[in-house]
């Protein structure tokens, strides 16, 4: 701050004196890094060697035929691969620049700080509104009626409150599929994530419902980055920022996403965009 | 038409039970539940009628201290194993490596085979004294004398008796709610399971929150096939319990019986009398005893329909 401040009108000389404001300033943009990144479930490596970066409010779509391994990055992203027996890893994953595995991290933090949610809606054995804070419960965000707030604000964010208003107390299995999977969006969201994983979070819902789950995750950027693991190229298309192709263990290209499906860089991505591959 | 079988055997037995019993009935009538005396009478003398029936002069009969240390001990083995039970079973299910939980699944379902002849024999001679020398007296010097905890105080006897055989039915039918709850978590589909784990829920936060309560009706049934099993328990409490009949033990640790045990401890004794009435009288527990069991299942029947309402659909997830 050593220089004077002058008023000033024209935004040219406003905006370098709001960013020296911006608490934020030093942060870096790349939300969710990869560096170098291989992994191996005892003697098979299904991943090698990928580098990535996904920026501050952005989509990125993760396509690839059946087990290129696409599936296996993403859960390794909150450290959902940990737990699984022979699961090994070399390269890094970095949140904010910090390693997902630094010796600083709190398992439990990175799962709030880091979402999922997956192919099939999968609510919990508790009512609808029970469903939407069992992460704010946990993390202990907030308590008694605290709670029901949080679940009406969340609720409305994903559209759902005007539908299950009237029965939060009853079982979420008599909702629809699409309407499952939004309230477990909710739940995923009460937590306060900084980036989302989205395991094929469309694939087991009609196309009402899809196009209501694309809408609503376009809303959710900037505050949010996104990662979305698709089989659907059209979802990609529409929702994401850029793409990542991967391919036989091996991230094969990554490009944003017009780049990335109009002109491939490599052969495989170009057949796989085509509809000339599984 | 197959589903009728066990509902007909059922009442067939209970018909013949209230046949049987019948004259005992008349005679002891609604006293029977709440009376404590448990007298033969002269079954060498003389021969009495009463409302017709004929008994041995002096008979008195009540079941109360019966019913309360068949209730008694099937309460503390129920709190006891529930516990244990679905610990073991998630220690097998979610905690071992496969090649332990099998080998350790299957002795859990070996133990729910031994015969409880074998293991009243190892309480009386073993458990009872080991926990009266070295258990039991911590416990009662131990205890604040406050509220329901004065239970606790008191002579701790020498092992034979009520805390005894709810233990020893405790550990009876640990093997049967864990071998069922543990075949219950292995039908948990993952999908739930992970999302709580994706949520940062730790370990037994997502046992307590999807993994448990996605087969609570399970559990309770489980629980109520152990409660079932220690209601009925006869050979192991009759060897445990210090076979006392006439009285409540007024603490935790003293002589009692059940009405199982009863039956199969005064059969031979009951037959010396003449009249069958001493038969009927035990035939009278027995009937009180299967309503007894029954009137559990039908609580936990209304248990599980209540609990179901939030409870997942199976097959689902």
């Amino acid at each position: 701050m050593d220089e004077p401040i002058r008023a000033q009108t024209t935004s040219e000389a406003i905006d370098p004196v709001l960013a020296r404001l911006d608490p934020d300033r030093d942060r870096p943009t790349d939300v969710m890094a990869t560096d170098a990144l291989s992994l191996s479930f005892a003697s098979t490596t299904v991943l090698r060697d990928v580098t990535m970066r996904a920026r501050q409010g952005t989509i990125t779509a993760l396509i690839g035929p059946t087990g290129s391994g696409k599936s296996t990055f993403l859960r390794t992203l909150n450290r959902m691969n940990d737990k699984v027996p022979g699961f090994t890893h070399s390269g890094d994953v970095t949140l904010y620049g910090e390693s997902i595995w630094g010796p600083r991290q709190d398992l439990l933090t990175i799962r709030r700080r880091v979402g999922m949610l997956f192919q099939r809606p999968n609510p919990f054995p508790m009512s609808i509104r029970d469903n939407v804070v069992a992460g704010v419960r946990a993390h202990g965000i907030a308590r008694g009626e605290q709670l029901d707030v949080v679940a009406e604000m969340r609720l409305r964010e994903v559209g759902l409150w005007d539908a299950v208003k009237d029965r939060l107390k009853e079982s979420p299995y008599r909702l629809s599929g699409g309407q499952q999977q939004l309230l477990c969006l909710a739940r995923a969201l009460a937590v306060g994530p900084e980036v989302l994983l989205l395991d094929e979070p469309t694939s087991a819902l009609d196309p009402l419902s899809t196009d209501a789950v694309e809408r609503l995750l376009r809303t959710m950027t900037p505050a949010l980055t996104l990662i979305v693991v698709t089989h659907n190229l059209g979802q990609a298309r529409r929702l994401s920022d850029s793409t990542m192709f991967f391919f036989d263990g091996r991230l094969v290209e990554h490009e944003a996403t017009e780049t990335l499906f109009a002109n491939p860089r490599e052969a495989d991505t170009g057949r796989y965009v085509n509809g000339l591959m599984g | 038409m197959a589903s009728w079988i066990p509902i007909g055997g059922l009442i067939v037995v209970l018909v013949i039970l209230v046949i049987k019993a019948w004259p005992a009935i008349i005679v002891n009538g609604v006293g029977f539940l709440k009376n404590s005396d448990w007298l033969p009478g002269n079954t060498y003398g003389a021969v009495v009628h009463t409302h017709g029936v004929a008994h041995p002069s002096g008979s008195n009969y009540g079941a109360w201290p019966l019913i309360a240390g068949t209730l008694e001990t099937s309460i503390i083995a129920v709190v006891i194993a529930l516990p244990l039970a679905v610990g073991a079973a998630f220690a097998l299910t979610e905690r071992m490596p496969a090649w332990l939980a099998r080998p350790l699944g299957f002795l859990v379902e070996i133990l729910a085979g031994l015969p409880s002849v074998v293991i009243g024999l190892w309480g009386v001679l073993e458990v009872g004294p080991f926990l009266a020398h070295h258990v039991y007296p911590l416990v009662a010097d131990h205890v604040p004398n406050v509220g329901p905890l004065r239970y606790l105080k008191g002579p701790v006897g020498y092992g034979e008796g009520l805390l005894t055989s709810g233990l020893i039915l405790g550990l009876m039918i640990v093997p049967i709610i864990a071998s069922t709850t543990r075949d219950l978590f292995l039908q948990v589909p993952a999908l739930p399971k992970e999302g709580a784990e994706a949520l940062g829920l730790t370990e037994a936060e997502v046992a307590r929150r999807v993994t448990i309560p996605w087969v609570r009706s399970g559990i309770i049934g489980a629980t109520v096939l152990g409660l079932g099993r220690a209601l009925g328990e006869t050979m192991a409490v009759a060897m445990i319990s210090g076979s006392v009949l006439g009285k409540v033990s007024p603490t935790i640790y003293g002589t009692m019986t059940t009405i199982a045990a009863t039956i199969v401890s005064q059969l031979d004794s009951a037959a010396t009398d003449g009249t069958g009435f001493a038969i009927a009288t035990l035939a009278e527990a027995g009937l009180i005893l299967a309503v007894i069991a029954l009137g559990v299942n039908l609580v936990a029947r209304t248990i599980v329909s209540r609990s179901g309402r939030l409870a997942a659909p199976v097959g689902r997830g």
